[in-house]
């Protein structure tokens, strides 16, 4: 039928398909080994995908608000950061962290309001800002570790900026934002009285006892932050659906409020699941971080120095080990001259495995260049590599890269 | 190994900049639309009875010394009010409730069956963001039994969670700021509120007892080249009007000429008891213009699976897409894979399901007939609108108060559908989506209880 693409604005009649889609299409063609997708390999926690058969068959399957997801949220809260967090008021289960996030911007940013991120960053926050009319101002992190740069960011500030967005435990990069740099980012929001939106999905996943601190656990924090996480990562359930928000009560009753809207209600049966998850012994939280006979051993730590150490062996930079999360951001080799699109084509076609190229989650724009003194050439020299994998899929994608070794032992993409 | 390449985020890099500007009128500041205060969806919110949200709403300004964060300025409006005291009422009273827009009975085991199996298949990750696509090619087969249309499941199906992000996202990726976008009162409260959030002008045409008919006329002089789209609700839900034939075709002429959208929300579609469900998109000159929107829910009973969709041709899809992608990335997996199953289901499940809805509606209406109301033939849905006022009560939220405190019942006062409420003060509504022993428990109190 004939496409009415006068309906379309010029700027998405210039729009081509996507490099990255692309490489989807051919990793696909290819039957490459994934270390690209953000979500596990393996089984969900057979408890938990019981609890949810259990929910389906008692007819958990109509419209509900589980309050008890609240519940158990607040105490978890308390618990690992000391937080006090009133579940009737102050808690706003959402289709999963994506809906919450979404919502929490739509709560509180207004047009032209600014909203401060850092850089690397998922994509998904810039969209949902600009959905709500808002600005997107980045800080760059600086590599090779990933530092936050106090100046940099103090400076990324205006009279209109509402909110800063904080991803920690981080993706692309694994890093966990430590206390210092928290503080810092807490007393500029203090300072300038504004609000912080957090991503806190890896929040159970963090290495070599690395804590994770939430920002809203600093002074004058409290008021001010909204935390946003789910089920999906912790629980190995990223398809379920079920998140939610922590925020000042008013703010989460607008959260609320919007995602009744914008949704009406998250997955039933598996808000149901969400209880029994949530109540998981400690065993089951140490088994993201290592071995465990209860559980099976999601020991993300051991993957994480598996794939590491791979990649450093074949030639790769790892300057910046990570601390948490499930990725693994590796610079390209030093003398390979590839951007990091070609650099993951070659892997594709060459290796059978495939990765993200690292450019994606790069926003140069304006205010980046401005801020960065140093040259901000290195967004194509990074690609992410996904460790949330099984044993065997790690081992298939070693043999494969294993085959494409030079006789220095690096890897050798023609 | 099956690959599932979802990186919808990084495949949306390029795009993300292109949001929203659709539009044939050049971009406005945003307007503010003058909502009044609005209510939690019913359907949802009787669930709710734990959460204190009016108390926080109501009380947010005074609540500490400093309150320097504000939220924003279109949620202003946007409180959890009439209904949500209802239902508060309704549990503390012992009510049976004909108000909640849900069944109080489950969806078919087959069904669930189908969930259970993909939970125990490991489908528990994230499935392709506008769609599992076996999910999409049952929605698209689907579609070509009920309209005779022919569209291709990867560009033209998006599945989201539930219809009521399906619209959401519509409006979100289709409607810019300051667009003008004409609604039917009685309407689904999440239209206003998405409609607000993107920004736009809303014009409500009021669809009137007693056969709530659309007045042409008004909306001839309603509509102009300046309207971006119109959003109808057909089976109606509050009142379960039908639109006819003639109405529609009136309505897409109106549109082909004047350049608007057409959205559609047809949730109830399989609900069609006294006509033929007709699909706007399959008039002529149609399909190009408009969103198909519909759900799992209704249908099977499964209200809080949250499997809906957007059927669309492309250039519109990209829209709906779009935002879908930053609302909730992807939804529910091994809900979607049990809703293919649910959709091949045979023609038997659906004269059933009609079979089913039509004895339940019969002892709802000879039931309120017989208890005195005056009550609006409903063709669709499994709602009834009534008209309350021979009861002597003012209005409709003081009729339902005293049916619930009174006699134990409840229903829905329409005035929440409405951008005035006074066109809804005579108006209540019942559901019959509930077993037949609570319909005649329900009727057995009103009948008793309630006097003219």
């Amino acid at each position: 039928m004939e496409e009415k693409r006068e309906l379309l604005s010029s700027v998405a009649k210039s729009i081509t398909a996507s490099p990255i889609q692309e490489l989807s299409h051919l990793a696909q063609r290819c039957n490459a080994i994934n270390l690209a997708e953000g979500f596990p390999d393996f089984p969900a926690p057979s408890h938990i995908k019981d609890a949810a058969i259990s929910a389906i068959n008692s007819d958990f399957n109509q419209y509900r608000h589980v309050q008890g997801i609240c519940d158990y949220v607040a105490i978890v809260m308390n618990q690992m950061h000391g937080l006090d967090v009133n579940p009737l008021t102050d808690v706003a289960i959402c289709c999963g962290q994506t809906e919450a996030f979404a919502a929490a911007t739509f709560a509180i940013i207004d047009k032209g309001d600014e909203v401060v991120l850092f850089d690397p960053c998922y994509e998904t926050y810039e969209g949902c800002i600009k959905m709500a009319g808002g600005v997107p101002v980045y800080v760059p992190l600086d590599p090779p570790h990933w530092t936050l740069d106090p100046n940099k960011f103090i400076k990324s500030f205006s009279r209109r900026t509402k909110a800063v967005i904080l991803n920690s435990p981080h993706n692309p990069t694994g890093k966990v934002f430590t206390k210092d740099e928290l503080e810092i980012i807490a007393g500029e929001c203090r300072t300038r009285n504004c609000l912080a939106i957090t991503d806190e999905v890896y929040e159970h996943i963090t290495f070599n006892s690395e804590k994770h601190i939430s920002l809203a656990s600093f002074p004058g924090m409290r008021e001010r932050t909204i935390i946003t996480s789910s089920l999906s990562k912790t629980f190995s359930v990223t398809g379920w659906r079920v998140g939610w928000a922590i925020a000042p009560a008013f703010i989460a009753s607008a959260i609320r409020n919007i995602h009744v809207k914008v949704t009406d209600s998250a997955p039933a049966p598996f808000q149901e699941a969400a209880l029994t998850a949530l109540r998981s012994p400690p065993e089951y939280f140490e088994s993201l971080r290592s071995v465990s006979n209860l559980y099976y051993a999601q020991d993300y730590e051991s993957r994480r120095d598996y794939i590491v150490n791979l990649l450093a062996r074949i030639g790769f930079k790892i300057h910046f080990k990570p601390q948490g999360a499930f990725f693994l951001f590796a610079e390209i080799p030093e003398n390979c001259p590839l951007s990091d699109v070609e650099y993951v084509r070659k892997l594709i076609q060459q290796a059978g495995v495939v990765a993200v190229p690292g450019c994606g989650f790069f926003h140069a724009d304006s205010s980046v260049e401005k801020l960065s003194q140093d040259s901000y050439n290195y967004q194509d020299r990074y690609i992410r590599f996904a460790f949330c994998k099984s044993d065997h899929t790690l081992a298939s994608a070693a043999k494969r890269l294993g085959e494409l070794l030079d006789a220095a032992g690096c890897l050798n993409l023609k | 190994m099956r690959i599932q390449c979802t990186w919808p985020s990084h495949e949306m890099r390029l795009c993300s900049s292109t949001l929203f500007t659709f539009s044939k009128n050049s971009h406005k500041d945003l307007s503010f639309i003058r909502t009044r205060t609005t209510t939690v969806c019913p359907s949802v919110s009787a669930t709710m009875s734990t959460v204190s949200t009016e108390k926080d709403a109501l009380s947010g300004q005074t609540e500490s010394t400093q309150k320097p964060l504000q939220v924003a300025k279109r949620l202003e409006k946007f409180k959890t009010t009439i209904f949500t005291q209802m239902s508060n009422l309704a549990v503390k009273h012992g009510a049976i409730n004909l108000g909640q827009g849900f069944p109080n009975f489950d969806g078919p085991e087959f069904v669930k069956e189908a969930a259970i199996q993909a939970v125990i298949d490991g489908k528990n990750q994230y499935a392709r963001g506008f769609g599992v696509p076996d999910l999409n090619n049952a929605i698209a087969e689907r579609f070509k039994k009920d309209t005779g249309l022919v569209v291709d499941p990867e560009k033209e199906v998006t599945v989201t969670s539930g219809c009521t992000e399906a619209i959401a996202a519509t409006m979100l990726g289709l409607i810019n700021p300051g667009d003008e976008v004409i609604l039917f009162a009685p309407f689904y409260d999440s239209y206003e509120a998405t409609l607000s959030m993107a920004g736009a002008k809303v014009k409500s045409i009021t669809l009137r007892p007693p056969d709530f008919a659309v007045p042409i006329d008004e909306l001839k002089s309603a509509i102009s080249k300046n309207t971006r789209a119109i959003l109808i609700n057909t089976p109606h839900n509050p009142t379960g009007k039908m639109f006819t034939r003639e109405e529609l075709d009136a309505i897409a002429s109106l549109c082909i000429e004047n350049d608007v959208l057409v959205f559609t929300d047809e949730v109830y579609d399989k609900l069609a008891f006294e006509m033929d469900h007709i699909s706007m998109a399959s008039l002529p000159g149609m399909y190009e213009r408009t969103v198909t929107l519909n759900s799992l829910g209704k249908t099977f009973s499964l209200t809080g699976w949250k499997i809906g969709w957007a059927i669309a041709p492309p250039h519109l899809s990209w829209g709906v897409r779009q935002a879908h992608s930053y609302l909730t990335f992807a939804t529910s997996t091994p809900m979607q894979w049990a809703a293919a199953t649910a959709l091949r289901a045979p023609d038997s499940y659906f004269l059933e399901l009609k079979r089913d809805y039509l004895a339940k509606k019969e002892i709802l209406v000879e039931g309120l007939k017989a208890v005195g109301f005056k009550v609006y033939p409903s063709s669709g849905t499994y709602f009834v609108v009534v008209d309350h006022t021979s009861f002597g009560l003012p209005n409709d939220v003081a009729f339902c108060e005293y049916l619930i405190k009174e006699v134990g019942v409840v229903a829905i006062p329409t005035s929440v559908f409405y951008l005035n409420p006074e066109d809804g003060k005579n108006l209540v509504r019942f559901t019959f989506c509930k077993d037949e022993g609570t319909l005649r428990a329900a009727v057995e109190r009103m009948k008793e209880k309630l006097k003219n």
